[in-house]
Formats: structure tokens, C-alpha cells, sequence
């Protein structure tokens, strides 16, 4: 049976999703990066989808932009940056806390997946926006519940690749330019969290840190 | 002589970038003149704009009207002030994680990045550079490199950077809605009012309301103003929140004056809630730049307030983030000098400062007074007219939650603030004789002065320029 655009399109949101359902899941740093790299690959070949279904050339290299920097570039560099700061490969917290995070995962994904689909979607026409939709929530949920510098950096790139997904569906991709340096800024948030880590780590902020000049 | 809008725009983004350029190659001393010089003809070229035609494009990138011209002011002013008391402030740090080189460039950066959202008029690029003053302002926070200003930094990246997200998110959904993210095309032709642009507006309210650090989305705010140095907490709470509020001001623009399916009200109720909160929020700080912070959230809270009600409540609101700015650089600046001189930020630990520092103290003091709104300071014009804003509009739940917020800011703000400066025990850290110089006083003498200024509508062209920024229509 032949898989047409819409079906592959669909597909390949509901994979995201389950990328994203699996971060919640996972209290590994290393296996949460590769997870984010398939979450973005998949987002590049959605695109690709998009472009070939609809000739534009615009998408196409959105694609292009998406593959290479946040399937491959900015996980590698999330990569060097927890060698090379030695940061907790796993978090305890959130290890001890796993089911719970599984589960408020699944929760947050029936509520605001009925909530869209009944509500918001019908405002805008689009049912298709409920996997970016479920996809910003799942984001702010990780970078909620999560205390490791790198996993919320993930999230906040879970959060990007929301946005970018919401544009390809709806807004038949944002303009080139606004995404090109959108991919850029991306790309310095990251670098300086990562610096930032480094210095929250020299500096002795614990994963869980309590400073007691920061309360109040 | 008129000089082009798009001139004085181009010099605006330009001069600042050439600064922070500079400022990564040259050594330390060069790198302060250069952006003391910098600073001040980029606030001369702001200052034309006041001057100038106020609307105008270039190439469909660049678009402003009076309003961007307003907050170029600002922020150019507040950059000026914060540049030239930068060199006072790292004198006295003694570990930095970055050279002061490194700090004018990121200051320059940082005013390029905000004067750059400013000068676009696609709403995804004001995006991208809010989100640019994070990252190079990030960097600003954690200059001192002691736990708590890394932690706060840290705190603020991912804060902010999550809310803007949400953000983006927004001018999606308004792309795929609407077909334009042009400001002021979709200002001038607004697409019909739907339930989808209500939850655009939501939306951005939340993600951009994060930046402004309305409650409940304000935890990085008394975090990052409170652990960065004075000259940078000062551009944070004078100049980038303003500039965060213009943004949503923006959007804000596409909602219609009547039938907003309580788009209005949800705006002026969580600009009242934020400036209540952030108010009784004031009690109990033991740290006064973080009293400060409060005290910057309050305000943008109130100016909140005036932007949802519009018409004559907006005048107020605009003239409320200019008088604030000035007020609070005063304010900052002078909680710098204290900290040099005691060496602690607790006000637990200060008392008797103005014994020792008599000229700062009254500065201090006097900003304590600016920033909650006492005569003849421009705070109590902008919120009287807010007030009388909503009294017009017969908002009168409104105009007692503002009165409330009024009394108990200030109150919270400036009666620790009388213990530490007025009282006649002093504290162990203060040295044993007097050690103020004329310097430490004259960026919050100039600031203080033209808060005080604005309040008595003495600067020229002013009052006009708030006037059109607010879209007329009112006596």
C-alpha cells in the first residue's frame, strides 16, 4: 500500500510526538541528545514531505537547514559540552521520578490534545497544529520538570522544533529569512548555556542548587 | 538640518555593533572610550529622531513610527548612562569571568540588540532580537562570576528563552492567520477579529509577558537585576523590559477597542495582579537590588495596566516607562555605590550610609522616591493619568487595585530604604570616613534629574512625542 503525503505527514508527527513523549521518559544525558537529533531528523523529513507535496523550494531548504543544524550540529555540540563539563551523565532526581514524569507526559498529551482539537483548532481551521501543539507542551513540561543544565536546553530546543513544525503546517513555513536566523539564534542560546554551564559547574551550583542571595 | 529617519535608525543599530565589534579586540582602556563615545552620539542620533519625521520604512526590513522612536530614546539614553558608570563598577570587581573589554562589547551588543528590535518591522524579527539581548545580557548577569549572579544568569536563559519560544509560537499561528507579520501593515489593515487572533494575543502575553516579567512568569526578573552589575541591572529594568512591552504592544495593536472577547480585561488584569504581587513582594527583601527588581516589575505591571485600557491610560503608561527608566538607572546605580562601599547587598547590614555617603544617599533616597510614584517626580503625572484612565473608563476594581499597589510600593520601597540611609546606627561594613567622590554622583544626579524633569514637562518635545506615540485622541 502506497503511503501518500498526508500519510507520511502524519506519520512522522505522531513519531515526533513519540520523541518527545520518550525525553519525558528518559534520565540519561546521553541518550536524551540522540533522542532530540532523531526528534529533529524526523522534523527535517516532515519537511521534506511538505516541500515535495508542495513545490516549495522555501521548505525545501528549511529542510536542509533543520537536518544540519539541529539533527546534527547542535546535538553534537550538546554532546562535547557534557564531556567536556563533566555534568552528571544521569539525573538522580529524575531518575528516581521516571513513572511519574511518563505518566504526566501522557496526561498532558490527552488534556491538551483534546483541548486543541475541541477548542483552539476549530478557532483556526487547522486540526493538523496538534502536534505542535502537544509538542510546546511537552517542552515546557521537560524544562519544568527537569533540573540538569543539558536536558533543559533540550527541552528548549524541543520547544523550537515545535514552533518550526507549526509554521510548516500552518503558515506554509515561515519566511526563509526569519527561520535562517532563528536557527542561528538558536544556535547562541545553546553556546551560552553551554558556557553558562561550565561556570555553574566551577562555580559549585549543585544540579538542584540552592543560593540563598536568589531567594525572596 | 533633518537628517533621515532611516539614517539616524541605521547609525542607531550600527554604532553600537561597531562598539561591541571593537570591544572584542582592543585592550580594556580603548575599549571604554570607544563605547563612551559610542553611547553618547548613538543617544544624539535618538534624540534627532525626536526631532525628525516619525514614520517611515527602508527595503521592507527597517519601519518605525513615533512610538519606535520613543523607546530608541530610552534605550539610547539608558545606554549612554550605563556605559559611562560602567568603568566606577569594574574598578571594584575584583573576579570576573570576562575581561572588561569583553563586558563594553556585550554592553554594546546588548544595546544593538534592542535597538534592533526596535528599528524592524516584521514581528519575528523584534523576535530575534529579544532574544538576542538573552543571550548577550546572560553573559552581562553573570560578570562577577559568583554563584548566585551564574545561577541567576543560568535562571534567565532558559526562563526568558522558554517564554519567548512561546513566543514564537504566537507569531506562527498570527503567520498562518493573518498571512504577514508587518507591524504596522497589519496596524494599518487589521485582519478581522476571530477567536484565533484572541488566543495570538494570549499567547503572546504569556511568552513576551515573560520577558516583561509579569507575574506569573517573572522568577528570572529579581534573579538576574539582582545579581548583575548596577550599570547592566539599570539597562535591564530601564531599557529591556520596556523594550520586551513594545513588542507585545504590537501585537497588542491587532486587538479592536470593542467585542475583544475579554482580551482587554485579561490584559489590564494581569498588568494589576503583576503590579500587586511584585508590590507586597517588596516587603521582606533582604537584598535592596532585588527590592529594586520588585519595584521594576510593579512598574511594568502598572504600565501594563495603561496599554490594556489605551486612549489616555496609554499616554500615561508611555510616559510611566520613560520617567521609570531614569528613575530606576538613579536607583541602580546608587545601590552600586553602596554595595562598593560596604561590600554587601543586605539590608540588614546597611545602616547609616547617608552619614558616610551623604550625597549618595540622598540620591538614593530621592530615586526610592521616583520609582513609587511621588510628586513632583514623572511617575506620579503617569500614574495619576493612568488612574484618571480608568476611572474614565469606569474601571473603578482597576483604579482600587492600583491605589493599593501605590500604597504598599511605597511603603515596601522606600522605608528599608530610610532605615539604611537615615538611620543613625551604622553598620560595621561602612569604612570609618567618609570615602564618596563627585563621580559616584553625577550619572544618578543626571538620571534623577530628568526623571524629575519629565514629571515637571520640561524637556522639549517631549510631551509631543508621547502624544503621538499614544495615538492622540485625548485632551
Amino acid at each position: 500500500m502506497a503511503v501518500g503525503p498526508a500519510q507520511a505527514t502524519l506519520l512522522l508527527g505522531v513519531a515526533i510526538l513519540l520523541t518527545a513523549l520518550y525525553l519525558q521518559t528518559e534520565s540519561f544525558v546521553g541518550p536524551q541528545i540522540r533522542a532530540i537529533a532523531l526528534q529533529s531528523l524526523l522534523l527535517g523529513g516532515l519537511l521534506t514531505v511538505l516541500a515535495a507535496e508542495q513545490g516549495s523550494l522555501v521548505l525545501a531548504i528549511l529542510a536542509g537547514l533543520t537536518v544540519g543544524i539541529r539533527a546534527l550540529l547542535l546535538p553534537y555540540t550538546l554532546t562535547r559540552q557534557a564531556a567536556a563539563f563533566r555534568l552528571p551523565e544521569r539525573e538522580l532526581r529524575a531518575g528516581r521520578r521516571v513513572r511519574g514524569h511518563a505518566l504526566a507526559a501522557v496526561l498532558l498529551a490527552v488534556v491538551g490534545g483534546g483541548l486543541y482539537l475541541e477548542v483552539i483548532g476549530p478557532a483556526f481551521g487547522h486540526p493538523d497544529g496538534v502536534i505542535p501543539f502537544l509538542l510546546l507542551l511537552e517542552g515546557l513540561l521537560l524544562m519544568a520538570s527537569r533540573s540538569n543544565a543539558l536536558v533543559r536546553v533540550i527541552a528548549y530546543l524541543e520547544e523550537e522544533n515545535a514552533v518550526v513544525l507549526l509554521g510548516a503546517l500552518m503558515a506554509a513555513g515561515f519566511p526563509i529569512l526569519v527561520e535562517s536566523v532563528v536557527l542561528l539564534d538558536l544556535f547562541g542560546v545553546v553556546l551560552t548555556a553551554g558556557f553558562l554551564s561550565l561556570h555553574r559547574t566551577a562555580t559549585g551550583v549543585p544540579e538542584e542548587g540552592f543560593v540563598e542571595e536568589l531567594t525572596g | 538640518m533633518i537628517v533621515p529617519g532611516e539614517t539616524l535608525w541605521l547609525t542607531l543599530i550600527g554604532l553600537p555593533t561597531a562598539s561591541a565589534l571593537a570591544g572584542a579586540f582592543v585592550r580594556p582602556g580603548l575599549a571604554e572610550r570607544i563605547a563612551r563615545a559610542a553611547s553618547l552620539v548613538t543617544l544624539v542620533a535618538a534624540l534627532l529622531l525626536l526631532v525628525g519625521p516619525s514614520r517611515g520604512s527602508a527595503g521592507g526590513i527597517l519601519g518605525w513610527d513615533a512610538m519606535s522612536d520613543l523607546f530608541a530614546v530610552l534605550v539610547a539614553a539608558l545606554y549612554a548612562l550605563s556605559t559611562w558608570d560602567s568603568a566606577r563598577y569594574l574598578g571594584s570587581v575584583r573576579a570576573s569571568a570576562l575581561s572588561p573589554s569583553t563586558y563594553y562589547a556585550l554592553l554594546g551588543g546588548f544595546a544593538a540588540a534592542m535597538l534592533a528590535t526596535l528599528a524592524v518591522s516584521d514581528l519575528a524579527l523584534m523576535w530575534i532580537g529579544l532574544e538576542a539581548t538573552t543571550v548577550v545580557s546572560a553573559l552581562l548577569v553573570m560578570y562577577d562570576r559568583r554563584p548566585a549572579s551564574v545561577e541567576a544568569a543560568w535562571r534567565y536563559v532558559l526562563i526568558a528563552s522558554g517564554g519567548l519560544a512561546v513566543g514564537l509560537f504566537a507569531l506562527a499561528l498570527l503567520y498562518g492567520e493573518a498571512g504577514s507579520l508587518d507591524a504596522f501593515a497589519l496596524a494599518a489593515h487589521p485582519p478581522a477579529w476571530t477567536p484565533a487572533l484572541a488566543l495570538v494575543v494570549a499567547l503572546a502575553l504569556v511568552g513576551f509577558g515573560t520577558k516583561v516579567g509579569l507575574f506569573p512568569m517573572h522568577a528570572w526578573l529579581p534573579d538576574a537585576h539582582s545579581e548583575a552589575p548596577a550599570p547592566v541591572s539599570a539597562l535591564l529594568s530601564g531599557a529591556l523590559l520596556p523594550t520586551a512591552l513594545y513588542v507585545f504592544l504590537r501585537i497588542y495593536d491587532l486587538v479592536p477597542p470593542t467585542g475583544a472577547l475579554g482580551l482587554r480585561e485579561l490584559v489590564v488584569g494581569v498588568g494589576a495582579l503583576t503590579a500587586l504581587v511584585a508590590a507586597f513582594l517588596t516587603f521582606g527583601q533582604r537584598s535592596y537590588k532585588r527590592l529594586f527588581a520588585y519595584s521594576s516589575m510593579e512598574n511594568m505591571g502598572i504600565a501594563l495596566v495603561g496599554i490594556g485600557l489605551g486612549g489616555i491610560a496609554l499616554y500615561g503608561a508611555l510616559l510611566l516607562l520613560v520617567a521609570h527608566a531614569f528613575a530606576k538607572s538613579s536607583a541602580f546605580a546608587c545601590s552600586g555605590t553602596a554595595l562598593q562601599t560596604t561590600g554587601t547587598s543586605r539590608i540588614d547590614s546597611v545602616r547609616g550610609f547617608g552619614r558616610r555617603s551623604p550625597r549618595t544617599g540622598a540620591l538614593w533616597l530621592l530615586s526610592g522616591l521616583a520609582v513609587t510614584g511621588t510628586p513632583p517626580f514623572g511617575s506620579f503625572a503617569a500614574e495619576l493619568v493612568i488612574l484618571t484612565g480608568a476611572l474614565a473608563q469606569g474601571a473603578y476594581g482597576v483604579v482600587a487595585a492600583l491605589v493599593v499597589t501605590l500604597g504598599v510600593a511605597f511603603a515596601g520601597v522606600n522605608y528599608p530604604l530610610g532605615r539604611m540611609v537615615l538611620s543613625r546606627a551604622e553598620s560595621p561594613e561602612l569604612p570609618s570616613e567618609a570615602t564618596e567622590s563627585w563621580l559616584s554622583t553625577i550619572v544618578p544626579g543626571i538620571a534623577l534629574g530628568v526623571a524629575l524633569a519629565v514629571g515637571l514637562g520640561s524637556i522639549p518635545y517631549l510631551t509631543g512625542a508621547l502624544r503621538i506615540a499614544a495615538g492622540g485622541g485625548f485632551p
